[in-house]
C-alpha cells in the first residue's frame, strides 16, 4: 500500500479497485484524525501544548493566577511557577493624622515600600512608619548606618523615622523601605530605608536617610503605620508591593 | 468652636476598603506620646549636633575639616 510522506498515512495504490474506495477513505480520514489530535493534544481551555520530541506533542493544564510559565528543572519542558517578580498590592494616599495599612497577605516572601510625595504640614516634621500598629513602648527604634554604634542598643521608640525635617512646601520626597522575611514568626524584624528629602530650611538642598527601623517582635508583620512626627499629612502615596 | 479631631485613615491592603474616622481618645493620647517621643529625639540629636559643633569650634576646624581628617 502507498504511503504518504510525512504521516506515512496509508492512501489506495494506483492499481486499487474503485469498490474498495470507501475503505481507503475511511482508513486515511481514521489516520489524518489520530494525527491532527496528536498534533493538538490540548483538551480544556488554557491548554498549552508543546513538543515532547521532534515529532509529538503534549498539553499543560493553565496555571494557577500569577503564575507565569517557565522551564522546568531538567531543562526538558515548559511548566507552571509562581512569579519571581514584584507585585503591587495597594495604592494609598496619605492623608490625616495616621495612615495604617492593615491586612497586608502573607503570600510573598518580602515588602517593599515606596513613598512618594510626602509632604507634612508642619513644617520640617519627619515620617514615621509603625509595626503591626504596635504602640507599646520599647518595642521600635531607627538606627542610621553611619552612627558607629553597633553593639548592645537600646529599643526606645514607638515607631521609626523614614526621612526627618523635610520641608512643608515642596513635596518632591522618594523613599524605598525594603522589608525582608516580614511573615517568620520567630525572629525580631527590620526594615532598611533609602530616602532623599527636600531641607526643611533651604528647599535646593537635601536631606538624606540611610538607615533601619528595628522591631523587637516575632509576630509576622501584617500591618504598616504611617504618621507624621506632628500634625497632619499634607500629601503623598505609599505603593507597597508584595515580593516573591 | 470645637477643634476637629485629627483623622485616621485604615487601608484594607487586600480589599482594598478604606475608612476614614476622627480618632479616638486613646488614639489622639497615642499620638500626643508619640508627638512627645518625636520632639524629645529631635532634640536629643540637634544636642548631638550642638556637642559636635562644640568640639570643632574647640579644635578650630570645620565641620569639612573634620571629615577629611576622619576619612
Amino acid at each position: 500500500m502507498a504511503t504518504t510522506t510525512n504521516y506515512s498515512w496509508t492512501t489506495p495504490d494506483d492499481t486499487g479497485l474503485v469498490k474498495d474506495g470507501a475503505s481507503a477513505i475511511r482508513t486515511l480520514g481514521s489516520s489524518a484524525d489520530t494525527t491532527v489530535k496528536n498534533l493538538n493534544p490540548g483538551t480544556t481551555a488554557g491548554d498549552i501544548d508543546y513538543y515532547t520530541t521532534s515529532t509529538a506533542k503534549a498539553r499543560i493544564a493553565i496555571g494557577t493566577a500569577g503564575q507565569v510559565l517557565t522551564v522546568n528543572s531538567g531543562a526538558t519542558a515548559p511548566e507552571w511557577a509562581e512569579s519571581k517578580g514584584m507585585t503591587l498590592i495597594s495604592t494609598t494616599t496619605l492623608t490625616g493624622a495616621s495612615v495604617n495599612i492593615t491586612s497586608i497577605p502573607a503570600t510573598y516572601k518580602n515588602l517593599q515600600v515606596i513613598v512618594r510625595n510626602y509632604k507634612p504640614a508642619t513644617d520640617g516634621t519627619t515620617l514615621l512608619l509603625r509595626f503591626n500598629g504596635d504602640a507599646t513602648a520599647n518595642r521600635h527604634q531607627g538606627d542610621e548606618y553611619n552612627d558607629g554604634t553597633f553593639n548592645a542598643n537600646v529599643f526606645g521608640n514607638t515607631s521609626g523615622p523614614v526621612i526627618q525635617t523635610v520641608d512643608n512646601t515642596v513635596a518632591t520626597n522618594l523613599s524605598v523601605i525594603d522589608i525582608c522575611d516580614y511573615t517568620n514568626t520567630t525572629t525580631w524584624k527590620m526594615a532598611q530605608v533609602y530616602s532623599i528629602g527636600v531641607n526643611d530650611t533651604t528647599t535646593t538642598q537635601y536631606n538624606m536617610k540611610r538607615a533601619s527601623i528595628f522591631y523587637n517582635q516575632t509576630s509576622a508583620i501584617s500591618s504598616l503605620t504611617f504618621l507624621p512626627g506632628a500634625g497632619n499629612f499634607t500629601s503623598g502615596d505609599v505603593l507597597l508591593y508584595g515580593v516573591k | 468652636m470645637t477643634k476637629s479631631k485629627p483623622q485616621i485613615k485604615i487601608v484594607d491592603a487586600t480589599t482594598g476598603e478604606e475608612i476614614v474616622r476622627d480618632a479616638t481618645a486613646e488614639e489622639i493620647a497615642q499620638m500626643e506620646l508619640d508627638a512627645a517621643n518625636y520632639a524629645a529625639q529631635q532634640a536629643q540629636a540637634e544636642a548631638k549636633e550642638s556637642a559636635r559643633q562644640a568640639i570643632l569650634d574647640r579644635l578650630g576646624l570645620t565641620a569639612d575639616e573634620a571629615k577629611l581628617i576622619l576619612g
